[in-house]
């Protein structure tokens, strides 16, 4: 033991060149002749060296460690330390592909822009009751009424009639009248007449915003129970190019207008709409569109507002939908429905157009 | 505190002098320099400070080992060379903890580090090695070993500090120890 100790100096001595030539010699004479001495002295020498660059990382770690401690941490992590708030995490994270998406959307923004001008300058939906009529006859009511006043100057008020017309068609003998509900909303008073041009008056019973339908009831007493329904309710979609008809009240009298299917959607791919080529203007709203056999097709609802001789359709289904969600006593046995056959079936179109015409109401809305 | 930093980073060249020179102040502005920027890579990427800290301590204990064994060829900036390094450090340091790593984000070009940074995990073993068998070794041991082999103190100077009656028992002492730090060095 107490040799092993001599010996590990020895070897340390001569490896650090501590020792004077005589005893290297002498050591390195029992190095040769001793291999146990050679590898003690080569495991030293590894050890040493393992030890020296230990103590070199050592001394550059507490360098390190030292030039570290003179920085202000704090502060720095608080300028790059993702922020709490993930929107100013996320924007960091991103900022350009943030910047090129912005760029992205807004250029498609400018082109949906001009893109949505370009169609809304060729097609805009108009609904079609009656704001043009209402217009003129506001004229001619403001006429009226300065001839009015010129006959009695005292009464200084204003005409204040706000009217509007459209068409809608009987859904039920006793009196339910089905329409567009953009005609009669916000009117404060509602009015049908018939081809004879006798008024009742009508409440609205139902409406639905959704597909722009709405029911009315003829709360009338001078009212009398129609004959049964001519037409019936087609349940399956009509096929493009299928012959259809409609009538209307653009003015006071009915006209008649005819067409076909021209698209199985509407206004924008409306699925809701047929598309008809059928010349309409403003009151034609609310109007049945009916096929040869007399089976209801849809309700004209409007048009596109730069195409000629189209116009929009609601979807006889839709029809139906209202319905159920009426009463079904209320409406009496002789309603619409779509299983009859329809009594217009193999008519020429005039006498179909006679037995409809009692069906067809003008709408007034007030 | 950023400008300031950033005012005084050296040049490349300055800088592998300066440690070819054992310059203190140069390895200081060195790491100044690029303190910031490894600090923002950590923090944007799942570490915090401390990781921030081991990783560029690392990343610089490889550039200077780099440097002083005098193979460094200077085929890119520092500054990338440094990012690189730190990059290869953190990812290799996520995997282990199967922290996900996700999408890293970059601040800096990146070229291929991993010889370098492998060579210095080989070394680094090395080095945890020693300090687990000081670690293991027990005072006073540990104290007259780190003294004498790394503090280059004297025999008479640890003999003075462990109050010895003389040197030549301080020397049997340092012996004893250096044996049993031998023997838990070398053991496998």
């Amino acid at each position: 033991m107490r040799n092993d100790l001599e010996l590990d100096a020895i070897i340390e001595d001569y490896l650090l060149g501590k020792l004077n030539a005589q005893e290297t010699e002498a050591f390195e004479q029992l190095r040769r002749n001793d291999a146990t001495v050679d590898h003690k002295v080569v495991s030293h020498k590894f050890f040493l060296e393992s030890m020296g660059t230990f103590a070199e990382q050592l001394r550059l770690k507490e360098q390190l460690n030292h030039i570290h401690s003179e920085i202000d941490v704090e502060s720095l992590a608080s300028t790059f330390r993702p922020h709490p708030s993930r929107v100013v995490q996320l924007w960091r994270k991103h900022k350009s592909a943030i910047a090129v998406a912005a760029s992205f959307v807004v250029l498609s923004l400018v082109s949906i822009y001009s893109i949505q001008h370009n169609t809304q300058q060729a097609e805009r939906y108009r609904q079609l009751s009656n704001q043009v009529n209402n217009a003129i006859k506001t004229q001619n009511s403001l006429i009226r009424n300065i001839k009015h006043n010129n006959n009695n100057t005292t009464s200084g008020k204003p005409n204040a009639q706000n009217s509007f017309g459209g068409t809608g068609f009987a859904i039920s003998t006793n009196g339910y009248i089905l329409t567009n509900l953009h005609i009669i909303n916000g009117a404060d008073s509602l009015y049908v007449q018939n081809s004879r041009g006798e008024s009742f008056k009508v409440k609205s019973v139902y409406t639905d915003p959704q597909n722009d339908i709405a029911i009315l009831k003829i709360n009338d007493r001078h009212f009398s129970n129609l004959s049964s329904i001519p037409y019936t309710i087609k349940r399956n979609t009509s096929n493009i190019g299928e012959i259809v008809y409609t009538l209307g009240y653009p003015k006071d009298d009915a006209v008649l207008g005819e067409g076909y299917v021209s698209s199985k959607n509407g206004f924008i791919g409306d699925t809701t709409q047929y598309q008809v080529a059928i010349s309409v203007n403003p009151g034609n709203s609310g109007g049945p569109v009916l096929d040869n056999n007399g089976n209801l097709v849809g309700i004209i609802s409007g048009k596109p507002d730069q195409t000629e001789g189209a116009a929009f359709a609601i979807k006889s289904k839709y029809i139906l939908e209202a319905m159920r969600a009426i009463p079904q006593d209320s409406l009496g046995v002789n309603k619409l429905s779509a299983n009859k056959k329809s009594l217009l079936s193999g008519l020429k179109r005039t006498k179909q157009i006679e037995k409809i015409q009692d069906y067809v109401f003008m709408i007034k809305a007030y | 505190m950023n400008n300031s930093l950033k005012s005084s980073v050296p040049t490349d060249r300055e800088v592998i002098l300066g440690i070819l020179n054992n310059s203190e102040e140069t390895l200081n502005k060195l790491y100044k320099a690029y303190y910031a920027m490894v600090l923002q890579f950590i923090l944007n990427n799942n570490g915090d400070e401390d990781d921030a800290k081991d990783v560029y301590q690392e990343g610089i204990i490889i550039l200077y080992n780099k440097i002083k064994a005098g193979n460094f060829e200077l085929s890119s900036k520092l500054k990338t060379y440094i990012y690189s390094v730190c990059r290869r450090i953190w990812l290799k340091k996520l995997s282990l903890n199967s922290k996900k790593a996700g999408s890293i984000t970059d601040y800096e070009d990146v070229f291929a580090v991993e010889e370098d940074v492998e060579h210095h995990e080989e070394k680094d073993a090395a080095f945890v090695k020693m300090q687990s068998a000081l670690d293991h070794l027990g005072e006073p041991c540990k104290t007259i070993i780190q003294d004498f082999y790394i503090h280059n103190l004297s025999m008479q100077d640890i003999c003075e500090k462990f109050g010895y009656t003389n040197t030549d028992n301080a020397k049997t002492q340092k012996y004893k120890c250096l044996q049993r730090l031998k023997k838990i060095f070398f053991q496998p």
